[in-house]
């Protein structure tokens, strides 16, 4: 699988580490339950098809990105550098 | 204190020797395949190195700097910006490593720049090989993903990826008397890893390694 790293261009997925879910953003401490909280940290959809994930290119431009792909097929619609959306910055 | 035991501590300091990054990997000389070497390998030494990352938002005053002070436009891109005895290579979103031909100086141009990024001296800290010939590329596919043709990685383009598991950065420079021209560079305790590696790939092709005078010092 390639990945096609918006700084670097396409590189083999062995130049980077994987993270998981993109999406989920972290509550406020102070005011989030229990529960959201216990949602924020353990609970993962684990979609078959279109998934925003979370990709580290560690053997290039040390940037993360967010990578949506098919968990079905491995086909990438879009790698995007997650800083500008602090998309699961926090993760 | 006694003149006997001030002449004794000076015998017991240890002699700080500056030793090449490459001292007791490279051998100067061919090896490989017989008749013209198909590429040739350089030692590079005393060069300045040092990486500097800029804060949010910071490129601009960096760039007018650098434009200023070297004459070198600040890459965005995988890029390498290469002058008279300076370069200016990307290697990362807000980050770069700049390269002066030896040290003379470079603590001032390093005083020069800063307060416009977070700047960090990796002279010692990084083995650098300038690699040419006319199989070259050839030798280089054996491990390297880059594509290295001509119409995908042109004089200046540079590439941060991994090799045989080694963290390497590596650039096009202007192109000399054997072809196209690579520096690559990897961290300092890799060079060994790195060279077993490439001087296995090479081999078949016949490689010319040259080791500069000044690179010389401390060998062994
Ligand atoms: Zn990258």
């Amino acid at each position: 699988m390639r990945i096609p790293c918006p700084h670097c261009g396409a590189r083999d997925a062995q130049e980077f580490t994987y993270l998981g879910d993109a999406n989920p953003k972290r509550p406020d401490g102070m005011e989030a339950t229990e529960a959201a909280m216990f949602d924020y940290v353990y609970q993962r959809d684990n979609p078959a098809g279109r998934f925003r994930e979370l990709w580290y290119h560690g053997a290039g431009c040390h940037a993360w990105l967010v990578v949506t792909r098919d968990t079905k097929t491995h086909a990438i619609e879009a790698a995007e550098p997650a800083k500008p959306t602090k998309a699961g910055a926090a993760a | 204190m006694s003149d006997a035991a001030t002449k004794s501590d000076a015998a017991m300091k240890p002699g700080w020797t500056p030793r090449s990054a490459w001292a007791g990997i490279l051998s100067e000389g061919s090896f490989g395949a017989k008749g013209p070497a198909g590429v040739t390998a350089t030692a590079r030494e005393g060069l300045g190195i040092a990486s500097l990352i800029v804060a949010e938002g910071g490129d601009a005053a960096l760039a007018k700097a650098m434009k200023a002070r070297f004459g070198l436009a600040l890459p965005s891109t995988p890029q390498a910006a290469i002058s008279a005895g300076r370069a200016l290579v990307w290697a990362g979103p807000g980050q770069w490593l700049f390269i002066a031909g030896d040290r003379g100086g470079f603590a001032d141009d390093l005083q020069a720049l800063s307060g416009l990024a977070a700047i960090a001296d990796q002279s010692d800290g990084r083995a650098v090989l300038t690699l040419s010939g006319d199989k070259i590329r050839a030798a280089l596919a054996k491990g390297c993903m880059i594509d290295l043709h001509p119409s995908a990685f042109s004089v200046g383009s540079s590439a941060l990826t991994s090799i045989a598991h080694i963290g390497v950065h590596l650039w096009r420079a202007e192109d000399g008397p054997n072809g196209a021209v690579f520096e690559f560079m990897v961290a300092r305790s890799m060079a060994g890893s790195f060279w077993s590696w490439f001087s296995a790939s090479a081999a078949e092709f016949g490689c010319q390694v040259t080791i500069p005078r000044a690179c010389r010092v401390g060998r062994g």
